[in-house]
């Protein structure tokens, strides 16, 4: 056995997992060489000791919190996934995409060359009466599904801890129909309990889809109280303006007259009562 | 029932088999990143998000390719993705170096342990001041206990390979080692 190779074998040696043969060579080695057998020595008690290093020890454990927050992702996840049709059009066609990227390469080729060629086919100019055929009922089907896997996706995302799974929680938001009540109730939690203010905010956005909605309207109301941040009551008071919800005028002056509240927040409620009325 | 085989069943929509695999690789995942972050709480969320990311791609795993392996590279992605995003805040503290004892042996005097448990923190400063290539892949081969196979499949490369990347990881470490060590006596 050579240096070099005794080298390849150093930490196997030290975790005591050669084979009986490749032991014999490494000892017959080092025996008869001071250089590899003091590099042995050496670096063998740093990996002995590296194990002993406090934070990545064995004994080293994270807080209960992490198992309790997991099983609450899972459910959320499993809920989400039990709300969505099972065994789905959407589903099918997804298990047939192939997981090797060649073969991903050649199916969209054939697909391009595919759609090129019944695009040029199906052009309004040759084919004008195409124009008056309604649309498939697996299309409407299809598409149904992509809205319901969006939406649990948007579900689970709004109940994750890290704020940025939030944030990409609300976005998906804004692909929900405005007659979703589930994923409305999600945002107005959020807008409602989030711990980050950026979160909130960018619920109060997500909302505006939702405007039309009475029910929307008034929590909207209800949420600029219970706010702790002006930023956020700022940003409800100029959704309220927009949605011109003349409404929400009693909750404006009562607003505009609380001294306990603050001072550019008055002053938009009072910009808001003038422009609502 | 392995890994690979439950994480197949994850992926055909067993998402609760997920919990199995959970008790079995969470621990190990947190030390992971703590030993690359020195941050507890930020490694409880990086675990987390590594369970979520595999529920959410669980369609893209393949029962042929280790679940280690394919564990490992969603850990190693969320890590980045986290490094990019607090890139510019003040990190780095090391939570540990109050906090936790250093390990002592019953078996050993007070100096002794006074004097190991000096050796484990320069030790420690000497890990975290490699390039983190070095140190991933001290971290995946002594803390983790990873095969030599899966670390290959992990960074994509020979076994061969990798055992001259541990080598020269474990002689970087040395040098830093007794760089401090010098520094500490200067």
């Amino acid at each position: 056995m050579t240096c070099d190779e005794t080298k390849l074998l150093l930490t196997d040696y030290w975790s005591q997992t050669l084979d009986e043969k490749q032991e014999l060579a490494f000892e017959a080695h080092i025996a008869t060489c001071e250089a590899c057998h003091a590099e042995a020595e050496r670096l063998g008690v740093l990996w002995n000791n590296l194990a002993l290093i406090p934070g990545v020890s064995k004994e080293f454990e994270p807080g209960v919190n992490l198992r309790s927050r997991f099983y609450e992702t899972l459910g959320a996840y499993r809920q989400g996934m039990e709300a969505a049709p099972k065994h789905s059009l959407w589903d099918r066609i997804l298990a047939l995409w192939p997981k090797q990227p060649a073969w991903q390469m050649g199916v969209s080729f054939a697909l391009l060359v595919i759609g090129v060629g019944v695009g040029t086919q199906l052009r309004p100019d040759r084919q004008p009466s195409l124009n008056a055929q309604p649309a498939a009922p697996e299309l409407a089907q299809l598409r149904g599904e992509v809205s319901s896997m969006r939406q649990m996706v948007a579900l689970s995302l709004l109940q994750q801890q890290s704020p940025g799974e939030r944030l990409r929680g609300v976005s998906y938001a804004y692909q929900a129909p405005s007659s979703d009540t589930e994923v409305l109730s999600a945002l107005l939690r959020t807008m409602n309990q989030d711990d980050s203010v950026g979160v909130r905010l960018a619920a109060v956005d997500a909302l505006r889809q939702f405007g039309s909605s009475p029910v929307t309207r008034a929590a909207i109301i209800q949420s600029i109280a219970k706010q702790d941040t002006p930023l956020v009551q700022i940003a409800l008071i100029d959704l309220l303006v927009d949605l011109r919800a003349k409404e929400a005028a009693p909750e404006l002056v009562k607003l505009a007259a609380d001294e306990k509240v603050n001072a550019s927040v008055r002053s938009h409620a009072k910009s808001a009562i003038e422009k609502l009325s | 029932m392995t890994d690979n085989a439950l994480m197949g069943l994850v992926s055909n929509g067993e998402v609760a088999k997920m919990a199995v695999l959970f008790e079995r690789h969470h621990r190990p995942l947190f030390r992971y990143f703590v030993s690359m972050n020195r941050n507890r709480e930020l490694s409880e969320d990086l675990v987390q998000d590594v369970f979520f990311r595999m529920l959410r791609y669980r369609a893209s795993y393949d029962p042929n390719q280790s679940f280690t392996a394919w564990m490992y590279q969603i850990a190693r992605n969320a890590n980045v993705d986290q490094a990019q995003k607090r890139r510019g805040e003040v990190v780095g503290i090391d939570e540990f170096d109050d906090r936790r004892p250093e390990p002592a042996s019953e078996a050993m005097g007070p100096e002794e342990n006074a004097a190991r448990g000096q050796d484990l923190a320069l030790l420690k400063r000497a890990l975290d001041r490699l390039p983190s290539d070095k140190k991933e892949i001290l971290v995946l081969s002594r803390f983790q206990d990873m095969k030599y196979e899966d670390i290959a499949a992990l960074l994509g490369c020979e076994v061969g390979t990798v055992k001259v990347r541990v080598f020269r990881a474990m002689r970087a470490l040395e040098q830093a080692y007794f760089a401090l060590a010098g520094e500490k006596s200067a």
